[in-house]
């Protein structure tokens, strides 16, 4: 079968600066795929293409068999891609609830969607009513992760879900993200390269702007060579 | 218990500056009588309002877009004249409306053009020739139609025509519907559907200069606008048709019921303008935020030659509708029920006379559509959107909103409450084409004051700044007796405007963010 997203030789700019110089990458139907490298070597840029946010100028991406490249965001994410960006850019302003109802696509998607929520962020329960204000670090990343659950979503890109966690919670993280890939497609950005190789069953590795290298996890894992050299430590 | 205790510690300091601010209002008792303290406080909270109405665009437009409209005064005057024309004018309102329709018909089909160009763009020299043509034959057109479609205006070098006997004649009761205008030289359908051709073509050279590289999948023809164009077009055609009707029922109808549709009218022109100029002007500048600001600003000027050129003159009185403006038996009014039997100008209330259009209704209209645009806020999807938006406009796109949609609509609504107050503060202050820059400044201050991208904070910093400016000038006439003065010190005039500058000054010392502002 042909693979959920297919990205091939895309550059993007922002302002002068070429930050993609030729990005490629495929990801199959199901399971979870990780963006490995360095600070800076362009994981965030890649997942803010996909999305739109900044459109490539070159290159081609096709979602679900569709080439989407060019289109404006908001279309991009209608069909079918949830996106929890880094920071956990949750809504400070709108109480939690308020939180998950913006991301419904139809009405009554968050009434559908709840049962799996609460499963996975029991917690958020409890908060339903509070501001995200309120929300401690941990809280927020657990929204911001719920919010891209309440569409029927294809695919789902989170970016740096450990960063900042205590290890406690870098766990509690971990099993709920294996637990949605069981319904959904994940593609990861994670630095921290334990969570990944625990979480994901394959991998691509960007190096300044360029896909270098992709392949199955557990080969990468028993590769120490091309771990240092790409991402600087085991 | 312990949440709010945690709360009024974490907003010390705004909640000490409410409390100094509320304490400096109630020792202001302490000098003059409790009758005229409760009047003063009520024409603050007129003038209050009026300012509310243009700070509550400005500061919604500047919260969610990051675009400081300093057109928005210029709405603001925009709107009072062209309430002032229903209500003074009905029969050149009617007139102008017909071809307005059907220009507004034909521009609306932008997003038409838009998909035809995503299936077969224009490249090359035909891209770059094709939207001067469009333009240039549009504007032909649309020339060509306006200038034959009689309009009938005053004529202000003749005093018998000119709007200032229009405007007495309207607040002595006896308007006259002044003769229409007549047809001369060329059929009226010929010159209507020139302008109808001459908008489609004008929203066609728009389409091809906004035409973006190409589209990998062009959506569906889009229906909404089709219906639209197709709607206003047989508004338009409508209204010709039944013109000279139409004006006899406007003037025929009370002049409060006819206040109400100016009303209406300006407000509904604010909304077009607004999303006219957010979707032709603003849009395309939004990575470049300098170049919209003096866009704005080139507009404000535009705005106000346009209305000299268009009205002839720069300043209007308009008379107050029927149920403020009562004088005779039973008046002034001993209470708000016999004010509506006898429709007087003033009440007995709180002890003295308030004047029921500036300090009564002025207030209650402020008063509503404050209520109204906060339950739009906080009870609506369009509320929760624009309030995410002002937050992270990036992540409400990501979540898959058209947030350039959302975008049209506040800037549409914000230009729309501007020109409401217009209308409104018309009857109390006059028209002039100055009006609008004198009350950009002061809502601008009120932003600053109340914390610039925060509605709240727009309502409570206007209502400061009129409560403040209206004690100003009640000193000046009363004065301040101060301990160590032997003589009360009166407040020169100029200090009106001066105060609200040191309040904006003092709240920014102790609150950088303004009273509701947020850390950025």
């Amino acid at each position: 079968m042909e693979n959920l997203l297919e990205v091939e030789e895309i550059h993007t700019f922002i302002g002068q600066f070429h930050i993609l110089e030729g990005v490629s990458l495929a990801v199959p139907r199901g399971g979870i795929s990780v963006l490995l490298g360095r600070n800076g070597a362009g994981k965030t840029t890649t997942l803010k293409s996909i999305l739109g946010l900044t459109p490539p100028s070159r290159g081609r991406i096709r979602f679900n068999g569709k080439p989407i490249q060019g289109l404006p965001s908001f279309q991009i994410a209608a069909l079918g891609i949830g996106s929890v960006p880094e920071h956990r850019a949750i809504f400070r302003e709108l109480s939690v609830e308020e939180n998950l109802r913006i991301a419904e696509r139809r009405k009554g998607d968050l009434e559908r969607k709840e049962e799996l929520i609460f499963r996975l962020f029991p917690d958020l329960k409890r908060l339903i009513k509070l501001p995200g204000t309120k929300l401690s670090g941990g809280q927020q990343q657990m929204l911001a992760i719920a919010r891209a659950l309440v569409p029927d979503n294809k695919l789902l890109l989170i970016d740096e879900p450990s960063e900042g966690l205590a290890p406690v919670l870098i766990e509690e993280m971990m099993e709920a993200i294996r637990q949605l890939s069981q319904e959904t497609t994940v593609l990861l950005v994670e630095q921290n390269f334990l969570v990944a190789s625990r979480l994901a069953e394959r991998y691509v590795i960007i190096e300044e702007g360029r896909s270098v290298q992709a392949g199955a996890m557990a080969a990468l894992v028993d590769d120490p060579e091309t771990i240092q050299r790409y991402l600087g430590a085991a | 218990m312990t949440d709010l205790l945690q709360a009024a510690r974490h907003n010390r300091t705004r909640l000490i500056t409410l409390g100094v601010l509320a304490l400096l209002f109630a020792t202001a008792l302490q000098g003059m009588d409790p009758e005229e303290w409760g009047i003063t406080v009520l024409r603050g909270l007129s003038v209050g309002m009026v300012t509310f109405l243009v700070a509550a665009g400005l500061s919604l437009i500047l919260g969610l877009m990051d675009v400081l409209n300093l057109a928005h005064g210029e709405m603001f005057m925009l709107g009072a004249y062209v309430g002032w024309t229903v209500y003074v004018r009905p029969d050149t309102f009617v007139d102008v409306l017909a071809p307005l329709a059907l220009l507004a018909g034909g521009l609306v089909l932008l997003p038409v053009w838009q998909n035809g160009l995503g299936r077969c763009p224009l490249q090359g020299l035909a891209a770059r020739v094709a939207p001067w043509l469009g333009l240039a034959g549009g504007g032909a057109l649309v020339a060509f139609g306006l200038g034959r479609y009689p309009i009938a205006v005053w004529n202000h070098r003749v005093y018998a025509e000119s709007p200032i006997t229009y405007s007495l004649a309207l607040s002595q009761g006896r308007l006259a519907i002044p003769p229409p205008a007549a047809w001369e030289s060329i059929p009226p359908l010929v010159s209507l559907l020139g302008i109808l051709a001459g908008g489609i073509l004008l929203s066609g050279a728009l389409a091809v200069w906004r035409q973006r590289r190409p589209v990998a999948i062009p959506g569906r023809l889009p229906r909404g606008p089709l219906l639209l164009a197709g709607g206003l077009a047989l508004l338009g055609l409508a209204v010709h048709g039944v013109n000279t009707p139409l004006t006899e029922l406007l003037f025929g109808m009370g002049s409060t019921a006819r206040f109400f549709l100016a009303m209406g009218v300006a407000t509904a022109t604010g909304l077009l303008i607004g999303a006219l100029v957010e979707t032709t002007l603003i849009r395309p500048l939004y990575e470049r935020p300098v170049y919209q600001i003096l866009l704005t600003l080139g507009l404000g000027f535009v705005t106000v030659e346009a209305v000299r050129a268009l009205w002839g003159r720069p300043e209007f009185t308009m008379p107050k509708p029927a149920l403020f403006a009562g004088t005779g038996e039973g008046c002034p009014a001993t209470s708000l029920g016999q004010w509506l039997v006898h429709r007087c100008s003033t009440i007995f209330l709180l002890g003295g006379r308030v004047r029921s259009y500036n300090e009564i209704f002025i207030v209650a209209v402020g008063f509503l559509v404050l209520s109204g645009v906060w339950l739009l806020l906080q009870r609506t999807r369009m509320g929760m959107i624009i309030r995410a938006g002002v937050q992270d406009r990036e992540m409400v796109e990501a979540l898959g909103i058209n947030v350039r949609r959302v975008f049209t609509f506040v800037f549409a609504l914000g230009v729309g409450l501007a020109a409401l107050g217009g209308t409104l503060a018309a009857p109390s202050i006059g028209l002039a084409n100055d009006m609008g820059a004198r009350l950009l400044l002061l809502a601008l201050i009120a932003l600053a004051i109340g914390g610039l991208t925060s509605f709240p904070g727009a309502a409570a910093g206007a209502i400061l700044v009129g409560l403040l400016q209206q004690f100003i000038i009640k000193y000046s006439a009363i004065g301040i007796r101060l301990p160590f003065l032997e003589e009360p010190f009166k407040p020169s005039p100029p200090l009106v405007p001066a105060s609200t500058v040191l309040l904006m000054v003092i709240v920014l010392l102790v609150l950088p963010q303004g009273l509701f502002g947020r850390r950025e």
